[in-house]
């Protein structure tokens, strides 16, 4: 095992999800006119959190309490696993549908904690979370099988890896998958068009109200759990599009190391815009959004059979 | 992949995404950048068969189809003061994967065609030409708005000239012209249509058109 790679994707890992949550923050602040808080703002809130002390309901059990650790370890697993940066060293077993199904638990785990507190927002938000979850898995699962048709292996690390540069036909692919990756995670991580993040309005919101209950530390470990998953899917786009790039003109690992960075604030940028310009869809609408999701998805496996004559 | 084939399979994947929206102002978009990508198609073909005519048919394209056709809808639309279109019997999500297996029943079609000989774009062309008809019917049978049916009717003429551009050596630039001079003074006249509808039925949702037989 190589430790220094792993001390470096370590240090990343501690960085940059904090970092990509307040570059959010402050883009979409300063596009309102506002100051808006600093960058290291999210760390700030949770080392606050962490010192609060916190209300629990009383129908609440131990799966509450369990459920944001729970959520938290699954996160990291994931993140330890998935090759959200060019750099990560690979791990064995790192299979396709073990990040999907580790994404789907961490779901499930939220789910539950949210029931278990007996409260009605938290109910009817995670009915909702249940079924947006229902509608892109399918986009997720098609646009990683699209690349793993490509690979001819549903290894992760085999997936991702910078070998030989495959020349511009598997350009087409990479994007595709990316645009169904970047669309998917917007619906996976609540994000605007699907869900308003900053909402404060109950019957509005889908994350917010299943962490309605959580105070205190327990907020503080969802919290961090979020800003991991972000960076990791964030991440995952932009290994995509790199993919793209280096099938086009391979560059030096050294730079991929920085694109790949660099390229995950520069989504968190564009996310921020898109949050600017766009509102919030109607919840009947958000079908018709995860759609193109799976088109996007499905566009990327034609082109990949078509590619490789599977 | 040569270019012409590349910005064809563009062009029928813009028509795809096309269908997948019920904006009215979103569907027009997508059928501005399905053209642009036809008229791509026109000029790359130009580049390789070295026939320099194509290029002043694409430019002609982009202008006419691409812009002008576009911006005309558009203020058709807002000055009718429609946004968008429920659709009928499919709902608009499916009717978009429904034209993903078009594209592939299109692919199945377009192998079956004979091949131009020295022409390496005749298999995706037909592909995205074939695809685009489809996608341009569908279109207009899922749709209520006669906006909609404007657009559906435009998407499936992508196809027929796409058609037409990939699988022969090219037409003369005075029929390509007159062609486009034809969609043009048809989208002016269904533009006018539409407003008459919109004055004697005060809507103009087509499924309800029938309702004529009883006055």
């Amino acid at each position: 095992m190589n430790v220094g790679e792993w001390l470096l994707f370590a240090a990343v890992l501690l960085v940059v999800p904090i970092l990509t949550a307040g570059t959010i923050r402050k883009i979409k602040a300063r596009l309102q006119n506002r100051v808006g808080p600093p960058l290291l703002q999210p760390l700030y809130n949770v080392v606050k959190l962490w010192r609060k002390g916190e209300t629990v309901s009383e129908d609440a059990t131990w799966i509450f309490r369990g459920a944001a650790v729970i959520n938290l370890a699954v996160v990291l697993v994931v993140a330890a696993l998935l090759p959200w940066v060019s750099f990560k060293p690979g791990l064995t077993g790192d299979d396709i549908f073990l990040f999907i199904y580790l994404l789907a638990s961490a779901r499930f785990f939220g789910i539950l904690a949210a029931l278990d507190t007996g409260s009605p927002f938290s109910a009817f938000s995670s009915s909702r979370e249940a079924t947006l979850s229902l509608l892109v898995e399918p986009a997720i699962v098609l646009s990683l099988v699209a690349l793993a048709l490509g690979a001819h292996s549903t290894s992760l690390g085999s997936i991702f890896a910078y070998g030989a540069a495959a020349g511009p036909a598997a350009a087409p692919v990479w994007i595709v998958a990316g645009c169904g990756l970047f669309l998917s995670s917007l619906v996976e991580l609540s994000r605007m068009p699907v869900d308003d993040p900053t909402t404060h309005l109950e019957l509005t919101m889908v994350h917010e109200a299943m962490l309605i209950e959580n105070s205190g530390p327990n907020l503080a470990l969802a919290e961090i759990a979020y800003t991991v998953r972000l960076t990791f899917l964030y991440g995952l786009t932009v290994q995509c599009f790199l993919h793209a790039v280096y099938a086009v003109a391979p560059v030096g690992m050294t730079l991929l190391a920085v694109l790949s960075v660099l390229g995950i604030f520069l989504l968190a940028a564009g996310t921020a815009l898109l949050e600017t310009v766009t509102v919030k869809l109607k919840w009947t609408r958000c079908p018709e959004f995860i759609a193109y999701a799976l088109t996007m998805g499905l566009f990327a496996c034609m082109a990949a059979i078509f590619r490789g004559g599977v | 992949m040569s270019y012409p084939e590349l910005f064809a399979i563009a062009s029928a994947v813009m028509a795809i995404l096309m269908i997948g929206s019920g904006r009215l102002r979103i569907n027009l978009l997508f059928y501005a950048f399905q053209t642009v990508f036809a008229s791509a198609v026109t000029a790359s073909c130009g580049l390789v068969s070295g026939d320099h005519q194509l290029y002043s048919i694409g430019l002609a394209i982009l202008l006419v189809k691409a812009i002008g056709v576009s911006a005309f809808i558009a203020w058709i639309t807002k000055r009718i003061g429609v946004t968008s279109d429920p659709g009928t019997l499919i709902p608009v999500p499916l009717s978009m994967h429904a034209s993903i297996v078009f594209l592939v029943v299109a692919h199945l079609l377009a192998s079956q065609l004979p091949h131009l000989k020295g022409q390496d774009h005749s298999l995706g062309g037909a592909t995205a030409a074939i695809s685009l008809l489809l996608t341009g019917t569908l279109f207009m049978l899922a749709r209520k708005v006669a906006v909609s049916q404007i657009i559906g009717f435009l998407t499936m003429e992508n196809g027929i000239y796409l058609f037409a551009l990939t699988q022969t050596r090219g037409m003369p630039m005075m029929v390509e012209l007159g062609i486009l001079l034809d969609v043009l003074v048809v989208v002016m006249i269904a533009g006018l249509i539409i407003f008459r509808i919109k004055r004697s039925f005060e809507h103009i949702d087509v499924t309800l058109l029938t309702e004529l037989k009883e006055y």
